[in-house]
Order: C-alpha cells, then structure tokens, then sequence
C-alpha cells in the first residue's frame, strides 16, 4: 500500500509556526502545526513532514510535489540581512532610489526616520549614458565605463547588482550590454538583475526599487532554496518544488530564484488561493476573505472567483492600513500582489486604556512569550484573547484540543483592574466593547479591499480562517452588514491549503505607452505575442508544456492625465479596431464601478500591457475530496456541552451550547453556538443560524428577520 | 483616579461607542481622500496631495479630515463655519456647494475649490461631507493661477462664492459652463470636479449609514463627546507644556530682484491648558501674490501645535479649543480684500518654520531644526502642435537635525505631503528633458545632528520655447539652527543656456522665457543642524564621506575630522587635534565649501561668513 502512496504537500513557514497539509492521492488532507526554525528554515520544514508521512505510513519518496510559502525574502528585508548590493544607474540620478517618494506615513510626527536604502549611496555607480522615452539614444553608453565600474563592484566585495536606466523599459539595449558584461567580469555567484529583465514598466523609482529588492534579497533566497533542494534531495523527495508568488501562482524554485522579488508575500496569497477555491466549489462568487491570527488580521476580495490584484506594495512598511492612502514606510515592490489589507489587530493584540478614557487594541503585540495574561506566562497587558476568553467564547481547556490550558480567571481579573473598573464598566461589557473595537478595527482593512474599491460589502459573503477568524468573523459580519458568513475545515491551516490547489502562474509586463485612439494596432499585437512568448517559455521552463497553459492578456489603462490605472483583460483573438473599442468600454465600466463616474469627453490612455499565463485546474480534485473529509471529520471528537457566553447588552449571558463541526451534519442550529475544533473556535451569536454544506464548510446565514 | 467622569460620563457616551464611531468616520473620512487620488487627474492632485476631505456636524464643525495636506487644516473650519452662517437655512436636500472665495466665505487661496454637500434626514441637516481640490488652473494672469505677480485677487481667477452646483440634486449646466470657460485646462478641471463629487457621494453613503445605525438624536451626542474627547487630550498635553511667552522672528527673501525682506514674528503663551498664539509684529499685507488667508494661518498653527504633541489625536473641532490665534487684520497672514493670495506657499511655509521655532523652546525634544523652509514650486509650459502642455512641479525637500538624530535627506516638507513627478512619466508627456536629479554634496546643514541635504533637479526644454514661473525662498535667510547648530545652505536658481549661465531672484516677478535646449537647474536649501558640529560623533561624519554626502575637505574643516576619503578611516590623533583648534570658531565655512564643490562660487552669492552675521536679524 505504502509502495503506491502518492502525496503532495503544502508547507507555510512563519515567523513562529510551520503549517504543513498533505493531501493523499485520494484527496484526504492531513495537517500540522510545528514549531519554526530560524536558524535553518528548512531544517524544521523537513522534519515536520517527516514526521507527518511517517505517520500515515509513507516517505518522501512518495510525494510528487512540494509547494512552499514562506517569509525569507520579507524577512531578510526587515531584518536588513540582505546581501552587499550594489546600484549601477544613469548618471545623474543615482539618489532617485533614496529620494523615493517623498512621503511620510505620519503627518505630524516629527521624529520620523525614513526607511535606510537597501543600497547605500556609497555603492550606488552612475554610468554615462541616456535613453528618451521613446527609447532613443540621447546619450550613448561608453562601454569603457562599465570597466571602471567593475573594478569598484569587486573592490566593494558586492554580492548583487541592481541594474536600472532610465527608459529602460522602452530600451533595453544599454542595460543589457552592461548585464552581459558584469556577469563576464563579476565572479559567477554574484547574483544580477536588470530592470528591464524582471519589470520593463515606466517610472524610474518604482522600477528601480523593485530591481534593488530583488537583488538585495537574490542571494539570500538562492542560498535558502538551494539547501532546501539539497535536504530535499537527502531526503529523496523527486517531486518538484514549487514556491508561491505574492500574486497566488507558483512557480518553480529556480524560478523564484531568479526572480525573488515575487515570493515576498507568498503566506497572505495561500490563503486567499485557499479561500478562492473553497469558494467556487462551494458556489460561492464574491467573498471578502478575513485571515486572522495572533499578531495581525488580513482581509482580501475575490470577485468572481478571482482574487483582486494590486501592484502597489511596499516591503518593510510595517503595518499601516492608510498606506493604501499615505506611502513612505517601506521600499516599493511594483509586482503584481493578490491586493491584502493588513491591520495590526490580532489575537495577542493588547488593549489600552488611554488618558481620555477610549480603548484601542493594537497595534502591539503581547506576542507569544509573554502572550496574554490567560497564558499565565507572565503577561500582564490583557489581550483580545482575554477579552474573548472572559466572554465564554474559547474553552480555557480547549485550545489545540485540550493540549494548552487557560487561565480564565487571571485574564478576568486582570481584564477588571486595568479597563473594566477604571472605565466604570462591568467586566463582561469591557469585554464585549473590546470585541467590537477589535471588529470595528478589522473593518477597516474589509474596507480597504472593498468600499475603497468601490464594491459594497453587502454583496459579498465573509469566509474566514486562521486561528482567531472564526471567533471575530460574526461581529465583522455584523457591522458590515453581511448576511453570509462561511468558515471551511481545518480553519487554523486553511491557508497552507491554498499551497496545494495553486496553479503555476508566470506574468510580463510592458508599457506601451499611448491615447488608445493613436495606438499602433499591429505593434501592440506583436508586443502581446511578444510578452506570450516570453510567458511560454518561463512555463516551459517550469515543465508546462504549451497545451496545459492558458495565456491571458490584460491592459493597464486610466483617463488621459490621471496617475493610476486600472487593468481590465483583453480578450485573446487578433487585435483589431473593434477589440480596442471593447477594452475602452471596460475601462470605462470599471472607472465608473470603482470611483463613480466615468468621462465619455477625456482620451483613454494605455500605459502598460500584460500577460498572465497559467497552468489549467483540473475540475474534479474538489469533488473527490469531499466525501472523504467528511469521513475524516466524522471520526472526530464529540464534545457537545455547553457553557456561559456573553453577547452583549441586548442578550446578556446565555447558556450556550458548544458542539463540533460533525454535529452540524444535516441539521441548522440557531446561535447562540459555538463550534470548537482542534485548531479553531467559532462564535455564532444570536440571530445567524449555522449548517454545514457539501463539502464541511460552517455556512452561517443571518436570521430573515435581522 | 476615576477617570470616566472626564469624557464618557459628562458626554453620556461610552467609551466603546466612542471609539468605534471615531473609528468609522476617520474610515469614511479617508476613503473620500482615496476616491479623489486615485480618480482625480491633476498632477497637483497626484503629487502633491493638495486636497483635503472632511466631514462636520451639523453645526459644520469638522469631526473628521482625511490624512493628506496640513495645510488645509485650517480651511473647513473657517469656510464650514461662514456656509453655515450664511447659507445655512437655504439648504434643500440633493444641493451640493461649491465655493473658493478667500474673502467673506473662509476659504485659502482661488485654486483651492470647495464641494461640500448637506446629509440630510427627516428633512433636516444632520452633517456635511467636503472636498477641496487645488484645481490646476482656474484663470488669472498665468497658466496656473499662481501668478506671484498679481496686485489683486481680481487678476487670480474666478472668485467663487458659495453657489449650488446642485440644486436639490440638479446638476447646475450653466454655472459648470462659466467655470470651464474660466479655465485654461478645462479637462482637468471637470475630471478633478467629477472626483470631488464622487468622494463627497462617499461620505455622504458612510455618515448616512452611521445615522441609521445610531438615529440622528444619538448621533449627535456621540459626536459631542468626539469633540469634548479631542479637547481634553489636547488639553492634558498643553497642561504639561511650562508655561510661558515664547517668541520667534524669521524672514522670507522678497520678491523679485531687490525685494525687501518680509517679516514674521510669532509669540506662543502657554498658560494652564490653553495656548495663544498672536502674530503681532508680522509685516502688512504686500502688493503681490503670497498673502495668505487666516484659513491657513490657523491651518498652520494646527499644524505645529500638533507637532509639539506627543500623540495623533483626532483632527476635530475638539481638538482647536485648546488654542486662540491671533492675527493683526491687514497683515500679511490676515490679509483683506483685494490682497492677491494664490501663491500664499511661500508664506505658509515660514510660518511654521517660526512657529516650529518657537515651539522649540517649549518642547525641544520633539522639534527639528529648520528644513528647507518650503517645496519650491516649478511650472513650465508652452506650445506643441497647437495645444498648450503645462508642467507644475515641485522640487522637495530637508528635515533639520533633531535632538537625537540626523535630520532627513528626500523628503516633502513638514507643512505638506507632496510627492515628486517620476521623471519618465514627465517626458514621457511633455517636450522636457531631466537633466539630473539627486542630493547636493556638502548641502547638509551640519550639527551635532546634521541637516538634510539639499536636493537638486534640472529641466532642459527641448524643441521649442517655453516659458517658467519659479517660487522658491530661504536664499538670504538661512535655514535656522538649534542649540548651536549651524544654518542650512541656501536655495539657488540658475538658467544654462547659449547665452551663458544666468542667477534667477528668489522669487521672480514674472513669467520667464525659456529658449529652446536651455537648462533651468535648481537647488533647494539645505537644511540646519542640530548642536554643536565638533560633537558630532567621527564615525557618522566618515559615513558621510563615503557616502559623498560631504567630502573630506568638508570632514575636516566643518567637524575637524580627519578622514580617508577612499577607505574611510579616521586619523584619530589629528582629528583630536584639529578639534581642538577649532574650539570657540567663530566662523561659518561650510557655505562656502557648498558652494564651490556645487561649482557656483562665481555667481557673486552673499553668504554669511560667521556665526555673527548669520544671526543678525535686518
């Protein structure tokens, strides 16, 4: 049996936690929680996987494939560990790296440091030589300069090169004759990215920031993947391994080698993946997506089944939900990101009490050492947890199934003494006000992805998972007005399932720059065929043959004069007068469905075209899986009891019943409830009514009535 | 201490309603500014973030403002309060205002165009959502409607009343017709207009599904003890500001080529848990375009007060009470009719450099020394086949040295948010060519903790002619220094042509011709620095130099440390000696180290050559 066994797996490493699934050819799903290792990532990876084939009987010679998300490139860039890089850029414009965008996230904090360059001015080498944007030669580059600039790249003992010119992007020419050459001259494991190669896309510091980035993080990464494959290998796994993009696809490791730039946000991408397709098996089209657990909380939509995109990030920002409103925390990444709005508001979130009298929960963290006060660890700051353990809503006996116990007294207490008391409050309405700060504070980042977008969280159902998701997801529900709330299976690793539904994905860009009614027709299709191409052969590279590839083209358009575009797809036939005219009119739909208007008198103008090519889902893997999680969780813990919750002013304390997800089986239950399992607890107030679908998902629905 | 008495219970609002309300009109507040930047189509609006939104009360106190520009701190609450006063039984349900007069309805400066639309229930006015966008032209003298030149607001543009642009929910044609006739960049202007009205269509949906969730009574109520919130935590940190006449005196350079020195004097009293501040002493309102509105005198003195707090406290009417301002009517930062206003800029920015200084001596931990003292702002333009091309750009930036640290290289001036132009997108449109762009060696204004550096950018225009208005300061009055720091280096403008090269006044009267491939090239000053330069640690002046931020001629004679300009090592026992010598200077050598390594010693700048006569006021 073991012999045929056949496994794929998806591993999430964070900062403190190892999510690893491993999903049977059968489609059963396994999972586990261990601890992280940050001395050698990979160590733990291969342990705990280990651990888990082992137990149902297999070995690493069975899995076929290894997808993997993880944090090492944002990492190395909060921790400034990245390698020696250096910048090689048009003369004159050496600072436009450190000059950035001027902005800072605070208004009137004047102690603000900007963020140091990855670059340091000293390691930033002009050359001379200039392009215009059209890609003419202003100034030709004097191949004799690159020499000198060799000799100081070695001197400076640099590990990386950043390679950016202006234009760039409409030229490439120069850069590459100063690619070739460095790689020549420079010792093989100097890592070299141009600008051109990774985002051939107009605006000088953007481009530019994301070639550093991607320099400053290449050898780290290479280092990290290499010794992963060489475990691996050890190890005898001969399937392949595959990394997760910020943007939700994968690609394989010595893609994400070249290109390191695009792994920075691969764990928040999982999820939403994760939930993406939950969803569409689950006949769900439009979600908000919350992700919330102990330091911060994450919201994402999916419209259409599809996760919206941004390509405005910024690594190393910290947390900072206006930055969506006020740049300048953190190095710009222009690569394309499933569009997730962070708040620093989780479950070890502390509450204050400031000198006005108002609470606020977050942005600090009690982290896990000391973590809240029920740890009895030694935290003395009460946390969103206790908050949420005096209101009866987690079980002090039943986290991780009983493995760690709480003390709900010493969190009440102290949740008494420092906020109740002072706010002359009764300790359960404390409670429950911070409960809704906490929600009212989520909201935030719901919004952020939707209502600043122009969507109305009314038309979307909430699907929520991570550790502390399933506890918040109905207050938010109910502030925003959502009737629907869903909460899949194993809500506490949801999101390293997302690794193992991902499709490959690779995207190019171009700007092509132009009023759409001036466009050079045939060049615009040669330069989409161009960019397949290109797309082609990244996929064939990755083992994707052309066959199991679907290739789609978008456009970056805005009104002529505006600074931001929106992309709306480009229907895949030959590009004629006809097709042009129906891209405008999605531009227009989409501009009027995100801002509220649209203008028939002003010129549409493209900036960019891309093309995003993937690898087909195959339809029926969902299917096969559903039957036997429901076996799986048929076998799982009864522990239906009940227990004392509070739910606020209206409905005080009630003696709420505490079931797990297999009593749900075809039956609905009216809230008050709460639903615990092994990695998750879920709150139904009352007024929603819970059932479980097809495939074990918890489908919450507001009461007609409400 | 029971401390509930002092918001919750004498507002009668808990505390977790509190917060959650504040919390969702700052989300609504900041989604109408996101609706606007992302939807609006002037570079202004882009950039610079010059625009505001905010909702009020129905008294039309301002509860919340979207995070964007300090320096229109100031604007809603004079403007909301004249609509109010004057228009406010007249309101139907639907009406939408707009208005940008200076004088008579509270608002800053002509480009400066108010929307703001009533949120009406039960027939009554519960709230208003509003926007106010620097539109890139609405007539006058020069494309851009900031001509420096104008005598009058009559030579700036159309004045603006509050009129409706709806009318119970009528869009009013006509009076859209008259003011994109007034408008050199009509297209803009409707696109920016559109975004006003889509952001206050947002605010109006979020305030209104407040009121249904709370009722309008309750609403109310709550927004009360948002204010009386906003007021006891301002209060509580002015109570722990000693007490206390601070002063401060600064100058902007004058305008054209002899101008005469403007004056700005500001005296801050702190007593108990109020501050006035009085600009008693300050110079008349002047014959040229940089007056500025007591809209953004107060917007200003918002600003600084904020800036000496220690928290971020909710931008409401609650927050004002702690403060009176007082300002001499006729002067310069409380102009009346007819002073010509548009290019106030200037004038905003010294005030807060003077009331940063004052502020200085009241909490100096928490204040810089003096920056570059303000963007200068940059507009080109000219003819290409047939259609006018405008650029408006601004050239930022330099934080001064702090108490505890170096100031800031590259960034917007403290009094706004302003963003920079990406190069390639700017010639990508227009028939310009950035030359260079980057920091200044030797610029930083050196301390203890040194000064920013100065920040250069150089325009060629290529074909045809152009022609160029120029606004920058801080060329005579140099930024200024704090406990024994040295002042920043000053702002210079140069024209490069066949003709030769060519020094441009601070601020340039009129419109200037650009011949074809001429190079206009300007450097911002340099920002101050913080304490006494030979404390500065040797290791961060060796950084310095192999970052070229100074060079080792600069290490030596300015800081007296002794540096290898090529590996960066310290010569330990000549430095010591050399600081020994330099002990008690007197002189002032940086300035002119700065302007030779820039290459402009020939232009024939005064600069001050000791500390003496670089405080000594005229």
């Amino acid at each position: 049996m073991a012999g045929q066994a056949s496994y794929r797996v998806g591993v999430d490493i964070g900062g403190t936690f190892t999510d690893i699934v491993v999903a049977t050819a059968g489609g059963e799903l396994h999972s586990r929680k261990v601890s992280s290792t940050p001395d050698d990532y990979s160590r733990g990876m291969v342990e705990g996987v280990t651990g888990l084939l082992t137990q149902l009987g297999g070995s690493w010679r069975d899995v076929t494939e290894l997808v993997h998300a993880t944090t090492i490139a944002t990492n190395t860039i909060l921790e400034g560990k990245g390698a020696v890089t250096a910048l090689v850029t048009t003369r004159g414009f050496r600072d436009v790296l450190e000059i950035g965008r001027l902005r800072r996230p605070n208004l009137y904090d004047l102690s603000y440091q900007k963020p140091a360059p990855l670059v340091p001015r000293r390691r930033r080498y002009e050359i001379t030589e200039r392009l215009g944007p059209r890609g003419e030669v202003v100034t030709a580059l004097d191949d004799r300069e690159i020499d000198a600039i060799v000799e100081r790249l070695r001197a400076a003992q640099v590990e990386a090169v950043a390679i950016s010119l202006l234009h760039s992007y409409a030229n490439p020419d120069h850069e590459i004759r100063i690619r070739d050459r460095l790689a020549a001259e420079l010792p093989a494991t100097v890592f070299i990215t141009a600008s051109h190669d990774l985002l051939p896309e107009i605006r000088e510091y953007e481009r530019t920031s994301t070639t550093v980035v991607n320099a400053y993080v290449g050898p780290v990464v290479k280092r990290y993947l290499t010794l992963l494959q060489r475990r691996l290998q050890e190890a005898e796994m001969h399937g392949r391994l595959q990394i997760m993009q910020s943007n939700g696809g994968v690609i394989s490791a010595e893609s994400a080698i070249a290109k390191p730039a695009s792994i920075i946000e691969s764990g928040p991408a999982a999820g939403v993946i994760a939930a993406a397709r939950a969803a569409r098996l689950a006949g769900i089209n439009d979600q908000i997506t919350l992700d919330m657990g102990g330091t911060t909380a994450k919201a994402a939509m999916i419209e259409a089944g599809a996760p919206a995109r941004t390509t405005e990030y910024e690594v190393g920002a910290g947390i900072n939900i206006s930055s969506k409103l006020v740049k300048g925390g953190g190095h710009a990444v222009k690569l394309p990101y499933i569009d997730v709005s962070e708040i620093g508001a989780g479950g070890g979130s502390i509450v204050r009490r400031d000198p006005g009298g108002l609470f606020h929960v977050g942005p600090d963290s009690a982290g896990s050492t000391p973590g809240p006060v029920c740890y009895d660890h030694g935290g003395t700051d009460v946390t969103l947890t206790d908050a949420l353990v005096t209101l009866g809503y987690v079980n002090p006996a039943f986290i991780a199934g009983g493995e760690v116990l709480l003390k709900a007294d010493k969190a009440r207490e102290a949740l008494r003494s420092t906020l109740a008391e002072p706010a002359g409050l009764d300790v359960l309405d404390a409670a429950y006000g911070i409960y809704q700060i906490a929600g009212a504070s989520m909201m935030r980042a719901v919004k952020a992805v939707s209502t600043y977008r122009g969507r109305d969280p009314r038309d979307f159902t909430l699907f929520a998972f991570g550790g502390n998701g399933p506890l918040m997801a109905l207050q938010i529900a109910e502030l925003a007005e959502m009737r629907r709330v869903v909460i899949p299976p194993h809500p506490g690793v949801f999101s390293a399932l997302g690794l193992l539904y991902s499709q490959t994905q690779h995207e190019r860009i171009q700007t092509f720059y132009g009023l759409l009614q001036n466009i050079d027709i045939d060049q615009m299709q040669r330069r989409y065929q161009l960019l397949e191409q290109q797309v082609s052969g990244d996929l064939r590279r990755d083992g994707h043959e052309a066959d199991e590839v679907r290739l789609q083209r978008h456009a970056d358009l805005r009104y002529e004069g505006q600074a931001f575009e929106l992309s709306v797809a480009v229907a895949p036939a030959k590009l004629d007068a006809a097709l042009l005219a129906a891209v405008a009119a999605a531009f227009h739909e989409e501009h009027e469905r995100t801002y509220g208007y649209r203008s028939l008198s002003n010129a549409v103008e493209l900036v960019n075209i891309r093309v995003v090519g993937s690898t087909r889902v195959s339809a029926e893997t969902g299917a096969r899986t559903q039957s036997l999680q429901r076996r799986k969780l048929a076998r799982g813990l009864n522990v239906a009891s009940a227990r004392l919750a509070y739910f606020g002013r209206e409905h005080g304390l009630i003696e709420t019943p505490v079931v797990d997800r297999i009593d749900l089986l075809g039956r609905e239950l009216a809230g008050p409830l709460i639903v615990e399992e092994y990695d998750a607890t879920c709150v139904v107030p009352p007024g929603w009514r819970v059932s479980l679908d097809e495939l074990c998902n918890l489908t919450i629905l507001a009461e007609a009535a409400k | 201490m029971n401390t509930a008495t002092q918001t919750g219970a004498r507002s009668k609002v808990d505390p977790i309603t509190l917060e959650i309300v504040n919390n969702a009109l700052n989300s609504v507040a900041d989604e109408m500014a996101l609706v606007i930047l992302r939807s609006a189509y002037s570079s202004i609006v882009r950039d610079s973030m010059d625009y505001s939104t905010a909702l009020c009360d129905a008294q039309g106190r301002t509860i919340a403002q979207g995070l964007t520009n300090p320096v229109h701190l100031g604007g809603f609450p004079t403007m909301m309060a004249e609509l109010v006063a004057k228009c406010g039984n007249q309101m139907r349900e639907g009406d939408v205002y707009i208005l940008n007069d200076p004088y008579g309805w509270g608002c800053m400066h002509l480009p400066d165009v108010f929307l703001v639309k009533p949120i009406f229930t039960d027939g009554k006015v519960q709230g208003y959502a509003g926007a106010v966008v620097h539109h890139g032209d609405v007539g006058g003298l020069a494309p851009g409607s900031m001509a420096l030149h104008a005598t009058e607001v009559y030579q700036e543009g159309l004045r603006i009343p509050a009129m409706k642009l709806f009318d119970a929910g009528r869009l009013n044609q006509d009076l859209l017709a008259l003011l994109y006739a007034n408008s050199r960049m009509p297209r803009e202007f409707e696109g920016d207009l559109q975004a006003q009205i889509a952001a206050c269509a947002a605010g109006e949906r979020g305030v209104r599904a407040l009121l249904t969730k709370y009722g309008s009574g309750p609403f109310g109520t709550i927004v009360d003890a948002i204010h009386d919130y906003a007021e006891f935590m301002a209060r509580r940190e002015v109570r722990q500001m000693p007490d206390g006449v601070y002063e401060n005196v600064d100058f902007i350079d004058g305008l054209g080529e002899q101008g005469e020195p403007i004056r700005f004097q500001v005296r801050v009293t702190v007593a108990g848990d109020g501050i006035d501040i009085d600009w008693a002493g300050t110079s008349p309102q002047v014959k040229a375009a940089i007056n500025g509105p007591i809209a953004t005198t107060y917007s200003m003195c918002f600003m600084a007060l904020r800036a000496a707090m220690s928290g971020d406290l909710p931008n409401c009417d609650g927050f004002s009470r702690v403060l009176t301002v007082r300002a001499p009517a006729g002067s310069i930062v409380n102009p009346v009719l007819p002073a010509a206003c548009a290019g106030r800029g200037i004038l905003v920015y010294r005030m807060l450099d003077v009331l940063l200084g004052a502020f200085a001596k009241i909490v100096p931990s928490r204040i810089p020394a003096a920056g570059e003292g303000g963007p200068t702002a940059i507009s080109i333009s000219g003819w290409r086949g047939g259609e006018r091309w405008l650029i408006t750009d601004g050239i930022l930036g330099a934080w001064g040295g702090r108490a505890d640290r170096d100031g800031v290289d590259g960034i917007s001036n403290p009094g706004c948010n302003l963003s920079n132009q990406p190069i390639e997108l700017l010639e990508a449109r227009h028939p310009l060519r950035v030359e260079e762009y980057g920091f200044v060696k030797n610029s930083g204004g050196p301390g203890r903790w040194r000064g920013g550096l100065a920040t250069t950018r150089s325009f060629r225009v290529l074909d045809e002619e152009a022609s160029l208005t120029i606004r920058a300061d801080r060329r005579r009055f140099l930024p200024a220094p704090l406990e024994g720091g040295w002042p920043g280096t000053p702002s210079i403008s140069v024209i490069e042509s066949d003709a030769g090269r060519r020094l441009l006044p601070t601020v340039p009267m009129k419109t200037l011709e650009l011949e074809a491939q001429a190079v206009l090239r300007h450097i911002t000053a340099g920002a101050a620095g913080f304490g006494d330069p030979l404390e500065r640690q040797e290791a961060l002046v060796a950084a310095d130099v192999l970052d070229e931020k100074i060079d080792a001629e600069f290490a030596a004679e300015v800081y007296g440390v002794i540096v290898d300009a090529r590996t960066g090592a310290i010569d330990a026992e000549a430095t010591s000696r050399r600081r020994a010598t330099l002990k008690d200077r007197k002189d002032l050598p940086h300035l002119q180290l700065f302007l030779r390594s820039a290459g402009l010693s020939s232009l024939g700048l005064n600069v001050p050559t000791s500390l003496d006569e670089a405080r000594a006021l005229p």
